[in-house]
């Protein structure tokens, strides 16, 4: 009797890892396809979908068949571009640029919909059948104050009338004097009022203002540009861009090491109210804490009680500009619940080579639980093994989406503008 | 003949100048660079290159190859000292006014003898009356 379940139990658990086998990354030791600029795992193909596009930001697949980009600048004075491949040849025959005098980041369709955002507004176009939005925009949120700094307005939508748009704060760290080395941080941060969170809208309703109709969803997030909602655990996720120059401004804490590898880029679950911990603590990854930040009183050693502590942990500085879960369906079992997070890549590692510039994946089960460490998925687009310097990066991943085929597309503002349509071939 | 030994004396004179003044610039560009490093370099890079889209580069610029304010007025007072459309960068530069005339005068002298810029010398007295601007 023991020794049957026993077996049974042993059964369970092998055809548990049979249904869910372990994602693959990257193979460390396989060639970058210099065609292609990038390396992925076995069984996965990719082409060039679009280049010369200009600066595309966040990408978002239609249903129609078009894939739709925001450009961080105008391009032909037009801020937005629609692309389609029609022969199915895994390249665009078709682009069209639209959103004359436009510019911005976000990008997300819903009922019917197509959301796009500048640093100062959300707007919808109703989803055309085909190619550019026919009708004129409709504007969903504004009043979101102009800064320089982490003005991207990135969003992710529920799927149920929810409207997610990251204010990122336009600031390092709260510093009473803007990065200044030895600054002390203001307390409370004043600016976690109208920046550094989550607001959520209406995803249906005209002209609400940030700060009447928007309600701030979460806080102590400095800027996640990288957000998105996860539709199988029913719950946001982002992932923040953390804070910089720890050691340039706090030389007696921080070694140039500790610098270039703290604070971790941190991957959160987001539930309504939640705090992030910005601008008084950050997370160590090295040693499993949330610590103090030196602005308000920090050390390097010392813990802080402020702020969530992460799911998951990158190395710093990667800049995380975009996460993906997968909604179709149609890829491979490892790669169905969990959270693709593509990073822009560092500048602010220095003297050691910059790092980042790939696209990484967070494994996790449908509960929204993170399974297992995160693998590289794709990596090679800097086009150069060690980045001293950024401009020497060719190309930097930015945006995420997946088509009703279960492609993933993977967008770079960098040298002249590219796409990338990954497919899974299993060869 | 009284004239030529007192050209020959100014022409001695200034030759040591000269001199003396390439050893004070050479000096202050081996200092400008640990200034640059330890101040400039995280955001605009060892090699000046900086972030595209986030900090400028400072490689052949006009403000290092122009007259002497163009590099000092931004290190006294950072973005502010842009024009509205001049750039296109995402991050904001801080002032660093609370540095001396002569550190300000030995980061903008590296800047503008470096990273392919002509711009030439600058010194602490072309820093001082730009401060009060």
């Amino acid at each position: 009797m023991i020794r049957n379940i026993f077996a049974s139990v042993l059964l369970c658990a092998s055809s548990m890892v049979a249904a869910n086998p372990s994602p693959m990354g990257v193979d460390e030791a396989a060639p970058v396809d210099e065609a292609l600029g990038l390396r992925l795992p076995a069984g996965f193909k990719a082409t060039v979908f679009a280049d010369d596009i200009g600066r595309v930001r966040h990408i978002v697949a239609a249903e129609n068949g078009w894939l739709y980009g925001a450009l961080m600048r105008p391009n032909k004075n037009m801020g937005a571009v629609a692309m389609k491949d029609a022969d199915g040849d895994g390249v665009a025959e078709e682009t069209i640029f639209f959103g004359r005098g436009l510019k911005g980041t976000g990008i997300g369709i819903y009922d019917g919909y197509l959301y796009y955002s500048t640093d100062v507004s959300v707007i919808r176009w109703k989803l055309p059948e085909s190619g550019e939005p026919k009708t004129e925009p409709e504007l969903i949120a504004y009043g979101f104050a102009e800064k320089r700094q982490h003005a991207a307005k990135s969003f992710a939508l529920d799927g149920k009338g929810g409207l997610y748009v990251n204010v990122g704060a336009p600031s390092n760290a709260c510093m009473t004097k803007m990065r200044t080395k030895g600054s002390p941080g203001m307390e409370p941060c004043p600016i976690l009022e109208e920046f550094g969170g989550i607001w959520k809208f209406d995803a249906d309703k005209q002209n609400q203002q940030q700060m009447k109709e928007g309600v701030r969803y979460a806080t102590g997030i400095r800027n996640a540009v990288a957000l998105d909602w996860n539709p199988h655990a029913d719950s946001l996720y982002v992932v923040p861009h953390g804070r910089d120059q720890l050691g340039e401004f706090f030389p007696e804490f921080f070694t140039p090491e500790d610098s270039a590898e703290l604070p971790a880029e941190e991957f959160h679950k987001v539930a309504e109210g939640a705090d992030m911990g910005w601008p008084y603590s950050y997370f160590d990854h090295r040693k499993g804490e949330r610590m103090v930040m030196p602005e308000y009183g920090g050390d390097g050693k010392m813990v802080s009680d402020r702020g969530q502590k992460p799911l998951a942990a990158f190395p710093g500085h990667w800049a995380p500009n975009d996460m993906l879960f997968m909604r179709s369906g149609k890829i491979p079992a490892q790669y169905q619940y969990g959270a693709f997070v593509g990073f822009h890549g560092s500048w602010n590692r220095a003297p050691f080579p910059q790092a980042g510039y790939r696209v990484a994946y967070v494994p996790m089960d449908a509960a929204g639980n993170v399974t297992g460490d995160w693998i590289t998925f794709a990596d090679g687009f800097a086009g150069v093994e060690k980045v001293m310097s950024p401009r020497d990066a060719k190309h930097r991943p930015m945006g995420l989406a997946e088509d009703a085929s279960g492609a993933l597309y993977i967008s770079s503002l960098m040298s002249g503008g590219r796409i990338w349509k990954i497919t899974y071939v299993d060869e | 003949m009284l004239m030529n030994r007192y050209s020959a004396l100014v022409a001695v004179l200034l030759a040591a100048g000269a001199v003396t003044g390439t050893a004070q610039a050479q000096e202050g560009v081996s200092e400008g660079k640990r200034l640059y490093d330890a101040s400039c370099g995280s955001c605009h890079q060892a090699d000046g290159g900086g972030v595209p889209m986030l900090q400028p580069e400072l490689i052949g610029r006009p403000r290092a190859n122009g007259p002497p304010g163009g590099v000092i007025d931004m290190i006294l007072f950072g973005s502010d000292a842009m024009a509205e459309n001049e750039g296109d960068y995402g991050n904001e530069m801080p002032a660093f006014s609370h540095m001396t005339d002569l550190e300000i005068a030995k980061i903008a002298t590296y800047v503008r003898t470096h990273f392919e810029n002509n711009g030439g010398p600058v010194t602490s007295d072309d820093v001082k009356p730009r401060r009060a601007r």
